[in-house]
């Protein structure tokens, strides 16, 4: 199974070619711009959550970091259309780059341990309940392999510039 | 400023201590991760004490937030090891970047606005019995915080489309934006 009719037809619609060859900021370069800020307040709240978790910043409740959360979807919606934008303008070079799905499966793995974290401190009990959750060694451990998750994944992306062996179906 | 640019540039490229490494296959991207790695620090632990400020979280005392802040500044602290490298490695890739200039004068925004919130609003915000709701001028420092970094980042993100090419004719502007 190839996928190169499927490549060359993204790379031929306009969407495509827009992103990648235009001058306007707001393309290409500006694309990339909002993907890096969408990064900053996506992983950042994620890690600020899990740094609470570990025993970071102990007067702040854990379950009143629920109100930051807002602020981390924005980022991660704003990083799903950004990529995806991203991802219309160069189709072959990151979709024939296995370092790529490993950056998909690592930010998945982030967000279902974002959700699972979610869960267990936002879940709708007790205050109490949520300071002993904060000592729980399983939300320790959630929060761990989360921080490893989100600094995979961002090596990962930062790496996809450097590992790619088609930039498009003509390269 | 034009002879302080060619003189940093020329100074750098005969004394840098970090190129040889930096010219080595993996180290450059390794630098990099390290440096979207810190800036995720940054705005996440700076984000939320401005978020803070600015009436998220209003239930939690300002200063039981700010203690996410040293974080804050190690993201700070390595994005500035790592941008030092960067930097010593191709001084022209910035030292003449008008996009580099931009980040520079929003990285001193920044610095100059933290400082300004420590000196006007700290004692007032962190008393025992300050309020839950942070005064007005904190709330206008918060926000240009946010503002400021992100403007970091922007400046940071597009370096790489102002690459600075060679000097064609007389250069009036106030800072070099091309190698002569």
């Amino acid at each position: 199974m190839t996928l190169d009719p499927f490549l060359a037809w993204l790379e031929s619609t306009s969407l495509s070619q827009w992103i990648v060859g235009s001058d306007s900021i707001l393309a290409f370069p500006g694309i990339l711009t909002f993907h890096a800020i969408g990064m900053g307040f996506a992983v950042g709240i994620n890690a600020a959550l899990d740094l609470r978790i570990l025993g970071v910043a102990p007067g702040v409740p854990l379950s009143e970091m629920r109100r930051f959360v807002p602020v981390l979807w924005f980022g991660f919606w704003l990083n799903a259309v950004s990529g995806v934008l991203l991802l219309i303008g160069y189709p072959t070079k990151a979709l024939t780059n296995p370092v790529f799905y490993l950056k998909l499966g690592l930010i998945a793995a982030g967000m279902i341990l974002f959700v699972r974290i979610s869960r267990s401190i936002f879940g709708g009990r007790s205050d109490a309940t949520f300071q002993e959750a904060a000592s729980s060694p399983r939300l320790r451990r959630l929060a761990i392999i989360s921080l490893v998750c989100w600094t995979s994944a961002i090596t990962a992306g930062r790496l996809l510039a450097y590992t790619y062996t088609r930039l498009t179906q003509l390269h | 400023m034009h002879t302080f640019q060619t003189w940093l540039v020329h100074t750098i490229i005969a004394h840098s201590p970090v190129a040889t490494l930096m010219r080595t296959h993996w180290a450059w991207p390794i630098a990099e991760s390290f440096h979207f790695l810190g800036l995720c620090l940054l705005i996440g632990c700076v984000g939320t004490f401005d978020l803070r400020l600015l009436g998220v979280a209003r239930r939690v005392p300002i200063a039981a937030v700010h203690r996410f802040i040293p974080f804050g500044l190690l993201g700070f602290a390595i994005n500035i090891c790592s941008g030092l490298m960067f930097l010593l490695t191709e001084p022209d890739q910035y030292i003449y970047n008008p996009s580099f200039h931009f980040k520079l004068l929003f990285m001193t925004i920044g610095g100059l606005n933290a400082a300004t919130f420590y000196l006007t609003s700290y004692r007032r915000v962190f008393s025992a019995d300050a309020p839950l709701d942070a005064p007005v001028h904190a709330k206008v420092i918060a926000a240009i915080s946010l503002c400021a970094w992100m403007g970091v980042i922007v400046g940071g993100r597009l370096l790489t489309f102002y690459r600075p090419g060679e000097c064609i004719g007389a250069q009036t502007a106030l800072l070099l934006t091309c190698a002569p």
